[in-house]
């Protein structure tokens, strides 16, 4: 086992989400208009984010976007002591789709990004996209763009800042895996290793995802895995029970469970209270959106989830 | 891993047309199923083809989907930009590519294009269907439910929207939102295809759109309709309202018992006299075999390859989508006559 993957297995993350920080809610869009963008400005969400930390959240797993990337800058100064490492997932497909949609299609999308990596003078991003255009290789073009998210992060943050894992957006994982993309896996997880990050990907589907990663001889003790796991079993694919299964097969401890108050559908006793039965968890993510829901929500979870 | 639990081992080639995000999103969840894979994709673009063929191993991609004839398909999807469904959908029935087809919402650009869809469609003893997801939402599969039970009465009106803030704040000249077909098509459709899924056929009575200048606001309409049996609705949609970052489909139904109120997230039912009842996805059994764009997704496209492969027809037949067609063409043509 190499030096990271036994400190990846070794380590307990409770990390901040950012859901709230977007202005998303999963339970309903409705509760989320009636939540208001208090905690959508990113001086807010720092302020939230920090007052978590007090109370024993030691991370943030975020979606690289114009947004996230603020509330990183308003944080790194203010976390004192604080262990702070950062889960960056990677692209922020709702903007990506967004875009698209503005400028007419997938086409119209490329040519953006693509004058955005050129834009962010990135030699290492530009090469590498010039290579893929050059020679219509997808996966120089992906390189590319991965370089570019990479530098978005590092200009956001300071040296003492652990960048601990980039996991690939659930949309994106799980359209490579429904459509075979082995290369995609290994591209990531191959780019990622060189760089002493630990490669992650946040997905719907747990159970196929850890199916298809041992079919593919893929190591799951050197990355991450986040994915849905809570009391209601929502959003956990194809059924909770499997899910549960699956976990509990695991060798591997590498499981961020994310959605674990079911969109805010669960009590947070009774959220916490299962994720304590859960065996082989890593840690994981939860959005806050008041200092009252940070303080508790954070406290419980170290009360509740201590190995 | 069994994702279909069909008695039936027969696999589906399925091809599909245009690699925008539906065709991947459908491509991806076909490719996923056990009674289907998918063979062939056609798009036009070269720079997408040379990607596609580099990142996508054993799958055929093509520049025309007259190339299509080759690989002897069972099913083919069709998810280009809506104006091009007519001559797509056309040179598949005509060029005796495959009789079986699903085609992105809505059937076509204008009335007379589906219709003349529809009556070739006809022709052909293969199943196809037309990608009204709503219809496989766990709120409104079970608001569809409640209403035939009579749940609240006999629905007596209805308010709907489909509001999404896909294009709030983006300039009003941009013409790129003219590929999905406009606000009506685009968003407005889901909505008028649950409302004549809900309550049957129903007739344009108003069009309230708001001019600005003498001039309709191509990205808001409000229209009413109404049926023989006195119901009478009325339905909002733009893509430019805040707070609706993803798009969102809703209902409020009055009947004479009670009051029915459901969208993409839950579903609330107040009966005259009691308290009421919400129901969100997490208490309606959302799950699928496997998660890409919603579970919605999965169960649209499992449908659809069950159908197939039980030769019956699907709940959003190009009968259904025509309809909905014929009440976006009398809107948009009142929206013509006043620009």
């Amino acid at each position: 086992m190499t030096k990271m993957s036994k400190q990846l297995q070794k380590r307990q993350v409770l990390l901040v989400g950012d859901n709230p920080f977007h202005g998303i809610s999963h339970l309903s869009q409705e509760r989320n208009r009636v939540r208001g963008s208090e905690s959508t400005l990113p001086e807010r969400a720092a302020d939230l984010i920090i007052t978590s930390f007090k109370n024993g959240a030691n991370g943030f797993m975020f979606s690289v976007s114009e947004t996230t990337l603020s509330i990183l800058k308003g944080i790194c100064g203010r976390r004192q002591n604080h262990p702070l490492e950062l889960y960056a997932i990677l692209p922020y497909a709702y903007e990506y789709v967004r875009l698209a949609n503005q400028v007419g299609g997938i086409p119209g999308l490329a040519k953006m990004i693509i004058k955005r990596v050129v834009f962010s003078r990135n030699l290492r991003a530009f090469a590498k996209g010039l290579k893929g255009i050059a020679s219509t290789d997808p996966k120089s073009l992906i390189e590319s763009y991965l370089y570019y998210e990479l530098s978005r992060i590092n200009s956001s943050i300071d040296r003492s800042v652990s960048l601990r894992s980039v996991l690939l957006h659930q949309l994106v994982t799980d359209i490579a895996l429904a459509l075979d993309m082995e290369w995609l896996f290994k591209l990531h997880i191959d780019l990622m290793s060189k760089k002493a990050i630990i490669p992650g990907f946040n997905t719907g589907n747990y159970v196929y995802l850890v199916e298809k990663l041992r079919k593919w001889n893929i190591d799951l003790a050197k990355l991450v895995i986040a994915a849905p796991f809570n009391k209601a079993g929502f959003q956990m694919m194809p059924n909770k029970a499997e899910c549960e299964q699956t976990l509990k097969d695991a060798k591997e401890r590498n499981l961020i469970a994310i959605s674990v108050l079911g969109a805010g559908y669960l009590d947070p006793l009774e959220a916490f209270a299962y994720l304590s039965t859960l065996p082989n968890l890593k840690g994981v993510a939860v959005g806050v959106s008041k200092d009252a829901h940070a303080r508790q929500t954070f406290r419980l979870l170290a009360k509740k989830l201590t190995y | 891993m069994g994702v279909v639990s069909l008695l039936d081992k027969r696999i589906l080639k399925v091809a599909v047309v245009g690699s925008g995000k539906m065709g991947l999103l459908h491509a991806s969840i076909i490719n996923i199923m056990q009674n289907s894979n998918l063979v062939a994709i056609c798009d036009k673009s070269v720079l997408v083809r040379k990607f596609l063929k580099k990142g996508l191993k054993g799958i055929r991609i093509v520049d025309d989907v007259k190339k299509f004839s080759d690989f002897d398909l069972d099913a083919v999807y069709v998810t280009t930009p809506i104006p091009s469904h007519f001559s797509v959908v056309k040179a598949i029935y005509s060029g005796k590519i495959c009789q079986n087809i699903f085609v992105e919402k809505t059937l076509s650009a204008c009335y007379a294009e589906a219709k003349e869809l529809y009556d070739l469609s006809k022709s052909f003893p293969g199943i196809n269907m037309v990608g009204y997801v709503r219809r496989f939402s766990v709120t409104f599969r079970k608001a569809k439910d409640l209403l035939d039970k009579g749940a609240i009465g006999k629905p007596t009106s209805f308010e709907a929207y489909a509001f999404s803030s896909d294009l709030l704040g983006i300039d009003e000249t941009s013409k790129a939102p003219l590929n999905r077909g406009g606000v009506l098509k685009d968003l407005g459709s889901h909505a008028v295809d649950v409302a004549l899924w809900f309550f049957g056929d129903l007739n344009v009575s108003t069009d309230e759109t708001p001019l600005s200048d003498g001039v309709v606001l191509s990205d808001f309409l409000r229209f009413g309709v109404e049926n023989q049996n006195g119901l009478e609705g009325k339905f909002e949609i733009s893509w430019r309202v805040k707070n609706y970052r993803t798009p969102e489909i809703g209902f409020s139904i009055i009947g004479t018992k009670g009051k029915l109120r459901v969208n993409d997230d839950k579903i609330e039912l107040k009966l005259k006299g009691k308290s009421s009842l919400t129901m969100h996805r997490h208490d309606l059994h959302d799950n699928a075999q496997f998660w890409l764009g919603g579970p919605e997704y999965f169960r649209e496209d499992e449908h659809f390859v069950k159908s197939v492969l039980q030769n019956v027809g699907t709940e959003s037949d190009f009968l259904n989508a025509l309809k909905v067609d014929e009440i976006l063409d009398i809107l948009s043509q009142r929206d013509d006559e006043n620009v």
